[in-house]
C-alpha cells in the first residue's frame, strides 16, 4: 500500500531522510520509530505530498506521490503532528469545510460528518469553537478530519502527543477500530509502549537510514537479542537451577527472587527443553514464561541516538 | 560603606535598574538579525540618494563658477534641510516598525509570563524594550551626523537649528515608539499595531487639528486670534514644530508671520506625552504577563490578546449557541467569505463606522462652509487621503491572506485536500476583493456623491473605477505572492509596502535623478504618468470645476494627453499593464503555494 524506493529528501546540505526503503502491507498498522530529527516526519510529508523529495520513489497504492498529487491525497489522511485551526470555525463547520475540500457532495456531507463525530465521539462538541477545545479534543477532531473523505491510508504523526492517559486509550481504541474498518495506517509515536500494542509492523528510522523493519518478533533475531524465559518450580529451586546450567542450549541460569531468570543462547527456543528437563528430574513446575521482548529495548539497541 | 556606595552609583550608573537584562538581550538579539544590517544600508542608500538629488539640483548647475560657490550657503540649507526631514521621517516609520512586535512578541513566544517569574518587572520590560531599540534609532541618526557637520561648513545654517531638529526628531521617535510599544500589547499582527499608530499619529496630528480650525474659523475666530489658535495647536506637534524650524531658517525675515512656537517647549510636551504612554503600557505589560501566567490568554487566536479562554464575552456565547453554518459554493471561497462584512464584533464596528462617518460629514459640512467644496484642491485632498487609505488596506489584507493560515499552521492541511492550486488561488482572490472593497467605498462614493452634487463631472466615476480596479488587481497579485514567499505576516506585509513603495516613489526618485545626470528627464515625468497617485490627482483636478459640465484639461507630466478620450486610453493601458502584471504575480504565488510549507 505505501512504498519507498531510495528515498532522499535534503535541505541544502542537511539529508534528512536518506536512501529510505520501506513498505506498508494493505491493512497493517505500521509503526513509524525514531529519535527527533530522524526524518519520520520528513517522510510522512512527502508520501502526503506536502514536500518534494529530492530522489527516490514514493508510492501510495501503487500511485507516485509526484506524478499523482491528486489521487494520492484523494487515498491519503493525515494528521500532523499540530493541530492546524482556522479562527472562528465551530466543529461541525470545519469538518464540513474539510469534507467539501474533498469533493464530497453537499447531500452526502451531513451525514458524513455527523458519522465522523460519533466515530470519535465528539457529538457534543459540533457547535464548539474549534480553538476552544482541550488538547485532547483538538486531537480527536484531527483524526475526524482525516477520516472524513473515507481514506484507505491513515498517516498519523504522532497522534497522542501531549495527550493524558485516558485520553491515550480512547486513540488507542480508535486506530483498532479503523484498523478493523480496514485502514492501512502509518503512525509515529514516542510513545513506545503504545506502538508495541496496536503495531503489526515497526520501522525504526535513524538520520534518515531505516535500521529496521518488520515484525516485533523479527526484531529478536536481527538484534541477536537472547531470549529469556521465567521458570517458578514448586521447590528444590537450587536443583533446578543445577540442572539447567548444564543444559548446552542456556548461556545463564540465575534466582531472582521466587522464581529463576534463564537466558538461552542466541536463536534457541528453550521452552520445551527446560519443561523436559524439569519433568525428567520430578520437579513440580508451576509456570514457565518466555520475557517478552520490550520495544524500547529494541529501540535503545538499534539507535545510537544521532540527531540532526 | 564606601564601597556599598560605591556599587550603588555603578548600578545606577549602569541603568540597569531601568532596563534590566531585558536591554541586553535585546541588543545581543537584533545584532544578529540580518534585517538590521539591511535596514542601515538602506536608510543610507536612501539618504545618499536623496542628497545626491538635492546636490545636483542645487549645485551642479551651468554658470559660472563664482556663482556656483555662492550657491553653496544655499545649497548647504537645502541639503541639511533634507537631511534633517529625511531623517525625521524616516526614524519615525523605523520607530513604529521596530516597536510594533516588541511586546506582541514575547506574549506570543509565551516568554511574558516566564518573565514575569523573575525579579524582572514590567516597568523594565518596557523601558529594556524602548531602550534598545531608540538605541538603534540612535545609532541611525548619529550616522548623519558628520554629514550635517560638514554641509554646515558651506554656511548658512545655524547651530541652533541643527540641535533642535535632532532634539524634536528624538522626542517625537520616542513618542511614536512608545505609542507603538502600547498598541503591541493588544495585538500580535506587527502591521494591525503599525496601522493603528499611523492612523492615530494622523488622528493626533492632522485630522483633530484640522477639524478645529475649521471649527474655528467658522466659529471663533473674532474670539481667539488666529496667532494664539495655531500657538495651541501647533505647540505640540513635531511636524509643524519642524515646519516652522525649517521655515525659520530657511527665511529668517519670515519669522514675524510664524506662530509661537518654542522647540524646548516641544520637546518637554512630547516627553511628557511619552511618559504618561510608557506608564499605562507598563500597567498593560503587567496585566497581559500576568494573564499569561495563569494561562488565560489564548495564544493561538488571531484576535486580541487580551481574550481569555475561559471567560467569554456575551456575544461569542450567543454565537457559540447558534446552529453551524453549512459549507455553501467552493469551499475555499465559502471559508474567506465566512467573516460576515461588519465582523464578529459588530457593535464596535458599527460605532467604528459611525464615528469615522460623522468625522467625514464634520470636515464635509466645514468645507461648505467655508465655500471650497467647489474647488477641485478640496476634491484632489479627499481623493489623496482616500486612495492612501485604500491602497494601505489593499497592501495589507492580499498579504495575510495566505502566511495568516501558515501562522495557524491549517495551510499543510489545506494542501493535503484535493482542491487544487487554482481554485485555491482564486479563492484566495475572492476573499481579498470582498474584504478591500468597502475601503474603496470612500473614494468611489466621494465621486459618486459630488458627481451627482454637480461638483465633478460624471466621467471621473469610470476614470477613478478604472484606477481603482488596477491598483487591487496590481496589488492583491503581488500581495499573495509575497504571502506564499514568506512564512510571517508582517514580512509579506512590508514586503508589499516595499514593492509598492519601490515602484511609486523610489524607482521615480532614481530616474529623477538620472534624469539630472543624464539631462533626459523624460522617461522620468513618462514614467510618473504610471503612479496611482498621479492618476487620482490628474483625474481630480480635469473633472472637479466650477463648471462640471465641462471637463478640464488632463495635466499629465510626461505626456501631453490633454483631452478625455487620450487620458482614458491612457488609464486602460495602465490597467492592462498593471492588471498582467498582477496576473503574474499570482500564477508565481500558486507556483509557490507548495513550497516552504512548514
Amino acid at each position: 500500500m505505501i512504498e519507498t524506493k531510495n528515498l532522499t529528501k535534503k535541505y541544502g546540505n542537511l539529508t534528512a531522510v536518506d536512501d529510505l526503503n520501506l513498505t506498508v502491507k494493505d491493512g497493517d498498522i505500521f509503526g513509524f520509530i525514531g529519535p527527533n530529527g530522524a526524518g519520520k516526519t520528513t517522510t510522512m510529508r512527502i508520501l502526503v505530498t506536502l514536500l518534494e523529495p529530492t530522489r527516490g520513489q514514493a508510492s501510495v497504492n501503487g500511485l507516485d506521490v509526484r506524478r499523482h498529487g491528486k489521487k494520492v491525497r484523494r487515498l491519503v489522511g493525515y494528521m500532523p503532528d499540530f493541530m492546524g485551526v482556522y479562527d472562528d470555525l465551530k466543529v461541525f463547520e470545519y469538518l464540513e469545510f474539510f469534507a467539501a475540500a474533498f469533493g464530497i457532495e453537499r447531500r452526502k456531507r451531513k451525514s458524513i460528518v455527523e458519522g465522523v463525530l460519533e466515530l470519535t465521539d465528539l457529538q457534543s462538541k459540533q457547535s464548539a469553537a474549534v480553538d476552544s477545545l482541550s488538547r485532547g479534543m483538538q486531537q480527536r477532531l484531527g483524526l475526524a478530519r482525516v477520516l472524513i473523505h473515507d481514506p484507505k491510508v491513515l498517516i498519523l504523526d504522532e497522534p497522542a502527543s501531549g495527550l493524558d492517559p485516558r485520553a491515550r486509550i480512547e486513540i488507542r481504541e480508535l486506530l483498532r477500530e479503523l484498523k478493523r474498518m480496514g485502514k492501512t495506517i502509518m503512525i509515529s509515536s514516542h510513545i513506545l509502549s503504545e506502538l508495541e500494542e496496536i503495531c503489526d509492523h515497526v520501522g525504526i528510522i535513524e538520520h534518515g537510514h531505516m535500521v529496521f523493519s518488520g515484525t516485533l518478533e523479527e526484531i529478536l533475531p536481527r538484534l541477536g537479542i537472547q531470549s529469556k524465559v521465567r521458570v517458578k518450580v514448586a521447590d528444590s529451586q537450587d536443583k533446578a537451577v543445577e540442572l539447567l546450567t548444564a543444559l548446552p542450549q542456556i548461556s545463564q541460569v540465575r534466582i531472582s527472587g521466587d522464581y529463576i531468570a534463564v537466558t538461552l543462547h542466541e536463536g534457541q527456543n528453550g521452552d520445551g527443553i527446560i519443561a523436559r528437563t524439569l519433568v525428567n528430574a520430578d520437579l513440580d513446575i508451576i509456570s514457565i514464561q518466555p520475557e517478552k521482548l520490550k520495544l524500547d529495548d529494541a529501540f535503545l539497541q538499534l539507535t545510537k541516538g544521532i540527531v540532526h | 560603606m564606601t564601597t556599598g556606595l560605591i556599587n550603588v552609583v555603578t548600578e545606577f550608573v549602569k541603568l540597569s535598574w531601568l532596563t534590566g537584562p531585558i536591554f541586553d538581550k535585546e541588543l545581543r538579539v537584533s545584532s544578529r538579525r540580518r534585517r538590521n544590517y539591511v535596514l542601515r544600508f538602506a536608510y543610507l542608500a536612501l539618504m545618499t540618494i536623496f542628497l545626491v538629488l538635492v546636490w545636483l539640483e542645487e549645485v551642479q548647475q551651468s554658470g559660472s563658477s563664482v556663482y556656483r560657490i555662492s550657491r553653496m550657503a544655499r545649497a548647504g540649507q537645502t541639503i541639511i534641510m533634507f537631511i534633517i526631514w529625511f531623517q525625521f521621517l524616516a526614524t519615525q516609520l523605523v520607530a513604529v516598525v521596530m516597536l510594533s512586535t516588541s511586546i506582541s512578541d514575547e506574549i506570543y513566544n509565551r516568554t511574558l509570563g516566564l518573565l514575569m517569574t523573575t525579579p524582572v518587572n514590567s516597568f523594565q520590560i518596557v523601558m529594556g524594550k524602548l531602550f534598545s531599540k531608540l538605541l538603534q534609532l540612535i545609532l541611525l541618526l548619529a550616522i548623519s551626523l558628520p554629514l550635517l557637520a560638514i554641509v554646515r561648513v558651506f554656511g548658512g545654517v545655524p547651530w541652533n537649528y541643527v540641535v533642535s531638529s535632532l532634539c524634536i526628531t528624538l522626542t517625537a521617535v520616542i513618542f511614536v515608539g512608545s505609542l507603538s510599544l502600547f498598541f503591541s500589547t493588544f495585538s500580535r499582527r506587527a502591521y494591525i499595531v503599525i496601522i493603528i499608530t499611523i492612523l492615530t499619529l494622523g488622528m493626533v496630528f492632522a485630522l483633530i487639528p484640522l477639524l478645529i480650525t475649521l471649527f474655528w474659523r467658522a466659529n471663533l475666530q473674532k474670539i481667539i486670534s488666529e496667532k494664539i489658535i495655531f500657538s495651541i495647536l501647533f505647540q505640540p506637534n513635531p511636524y509643524a514644530v519642524l515646519a516652522f524650524s525649517t521655515e525659520a531658517m530657511m527665511s529668517p525675515r519670515m519669522g514675524g508671520g510664524m506662530p509661537f512656537y518654542s522647540w524646548p517647549l516641544h520637546c518637554g510636551i512630547m516627553l511628557t506625552a511619552s511618559a504618561v504612554i510608557l506608564v499605562v503600557s507598563v500597567t498593560m505589560v503587567r496585566k497581559v504577563a500576568l494573564l499569561q501566567a495563569a494561562g488565560q490568554i489564548n495564544i493561538s487566536s488571531r484576535k486580541s490578546l487580551f481574550r481569555k479562554k475561559a471567560v467569554r464575552g456575551p456575544a461569542s456565547q450567543q454565537d457559540f449557541s447558534t446552529a453551524p453554518r453549512r459549507v455553501k459554493g467552493p469551499p475555499v471561497i465559502w471559508k474567506e467569505l465566512r467573516f460576515p462584512l461588519l465582523g464578529r464584533r459588530k457593535r464596535a464596528t458599527l460605532i467604528g463606522i459611525f464615528v469615522c462617518l460623522s468625522l467625514l460629514l464634520i470636515t464635509y459640512l466645514l468645507c461648505f462652509g467655508e465655500g471650497i467644496l467647489d474647488d477641485e484642491g478640496t476634491h484632489i485632498l479627499y481623493a489623496v487621503v482616500f486612495m492612501a487609505l485604500g491602497i494601505l488596506f489593499t497592501i495589507i489584507y492580499p498579504a495575510t491572506s495566505i502566511t495568516s493560515e501558515k501562522e495557524s499552521r491549517s495551510w499543510p492541511l489545506l494542501l493535503t485536500t484535493t482542491i487544487d492550486d487554482r481554485q485555491i488561488l482564486f479563492g484566495k482572490f475572492v476573499g481579498i476583493l470582498c474584504r478591500c472593497l468597502p475601503i474603496w467605498i470612500f473614494l468611489l462614493g466621494h465621486v459618486i456623491i459630488f458627481s451627482l452634487a454637480g461638483y465633478i463631472h460624471p466621467v471621473a466615476i469610470i476614470q477613478i473605477g478604472i484606477l481603482v480596479a488596477w491598483i487591487v488587481v496590481f496589488l492583491s497579485g503581488s500581495g499573495l505572492y509575497f504571502s506564499s514567499c514568506f512564512k510571517r505576516t508582517t514580512t509579506a506585509v512590508i514586503m508589499n509596502f516595499a514593492l509598492a513603495a519601490a515602484i511609486w516613489a523610489i524607482v521615480p526618485l532614481l530616474l529623477g535623478l538620472i534624469g539630472i545626470i543624464t539631462h533626459e528627464g523624460d522617461f522620468a515625468e513618462a514614467y510618473m504618468d504610471t503612479n496611482p497617485f498621479v492618476h487620482a490627482v490628474v483625474i481630480i483636478d480635469a473633472t472637479a470645476n466650477e463648471n462640471p459640465v465641462k471637463i478640464g484639461s488632463y495635466s499629465w507630466i510626461g505626456s501631453r494627453r490633454s483631452d478625455v478620450v487620450q487620458s482614458t486610453s491612457w488609464m486602460l493601458t495602465c490597467l492592462a499593464g498593471y492588471m498582467l502584471l498582477g496576473a503574474f504575480f499570482a500564477w508565481r504565488a500558486k507556483c509557490r503555494f507548495r513550497r516552504d510549507i512548514f
